[in-house]
């Protein structure tokens, strides 16, 4: 009655081998994915704790028509890389709101521990400035993490 | 002409077999490169610089003060009288006051040494609700 071999000798009919015919369609489609999302020249990200917020909107504006302002904790502001002092950003944003013919949005990326004084100021400064579009950048917050509004 | 027709011993067909290890260089290459663009937030429009003052019926004013230790009060028009509601609270308080007087304007007064995050906390509720007349001030004289 018993099997003869065991039942282990039995060749598979099926491959052994990993099909790899379509391993450059799966590539090329993730190439294609991340050639269409890339986006180089960014400024360099601040080390910010995001504020969170719920009614967290993404801005449909072309990125080359956002300036990232970015608030440190240690009362630091950064645009484009570069270490600015609070009284010279309306200069600094002036001509940048000219040369966007005026659809500059700027988004105040601001770490959520910074007094409010300086994000007055900011508002302030980019009003002087003229620029009257502005969005304070924050993380989405899920509705879950949050006690029941 | 004979030398026209004679075969070639080349291969008429492009050699793909590195094409796999071709994309697959370029996709490392764009994986590490990829910057995802995080251009989220709360968008708001600040007023003019030389906006004119415009006289605001005082019935029409809702006031939260964010104190520095996170705490809101609110204060209604005129009314001198002060409450204090939780962050959450904001968003239901003024969905109640609003669907009593369509021309309220909230205006969110943070105190100069408050974290920007309860000041959002507030200005969050706000924009849920679907506020759109919203007025960022500082408190005089901290």
């Amino acid at each position: 009655m018993s099997i003869k071999g065991g039942g282990f000798n039995r060749k598979s009919s099926a491959s052994d081998k990993i099909p790899d015919s379509s391993l450059a369609d799966i590539a090329f489609l993730l190439l294609i994915f991340f050639m269409v999302t890339t986006v180089f020249r960014t400024d360099k990200e601040q080390d910010i704790i995001w504020p969170q917020a719920e009614a967290t909107e993404k801005i449909d504006e072309k990125r080359d028509d956002i300036l990232n302002v970015w608030m440190t904790q240690a009362g630091e502001i950064f645009i484009n890389d570069q270490p600015i002092q609070m009284s010279q950003v309306s200069p600094l944003v002036a001509p940048l709101y000219v040369e966007t013919d005026q659809r500059l949005v700027v988004s105040i990326r601001s770490d959520r521990e910074v007094p409010y004084r300086l994000i007055d100021e900011m508002q302030e400064q980019l009003k002087a400035a003229g620029v009257v579009r502005v969005v304070f950048a924050t993380e989405l917050e899920q509705r879950m993490t949050r006690a029941r509004r | 002409m004979a030398v026209l027709q004679k075969k070639s011993k080349v291969s008429d067909e492009i050699p793909s077999s590195s094409m796999a290890d071709i994309a697959f260089l370029l996709l490392i290459f764009f994986l590490v490169t990829t910057v995802f663009p995080k251009d989220k937030g709360l968008a708001i429009v600040l007023p003019e610089p030389n906006a004119e003052d415009q006289e605001i019926n005082p019935k029409n004013l809702m006031f939260f003060l964010v104190q520095p230790d996170g705490r809101i009060q609110i204060k209604r028009g005129e009314s001198e009288q002060l409450q204090t509601i939780e962050a959450n609270a904001v968003e239901a308080t003024w969905r109640q006051d609003y669907s009593q007087n369509e021309n309220l304007i909230a205006v969110v007064q943070t105190h100069p040494e408050a974290a920007y995050r309860h000041m959002i906390n507030v200005l969050d509720g706000l924009q849920t609700a679907g506020a759109d007349k919203i007025s960022l001030q500082v408190q005089e004289g901290g």
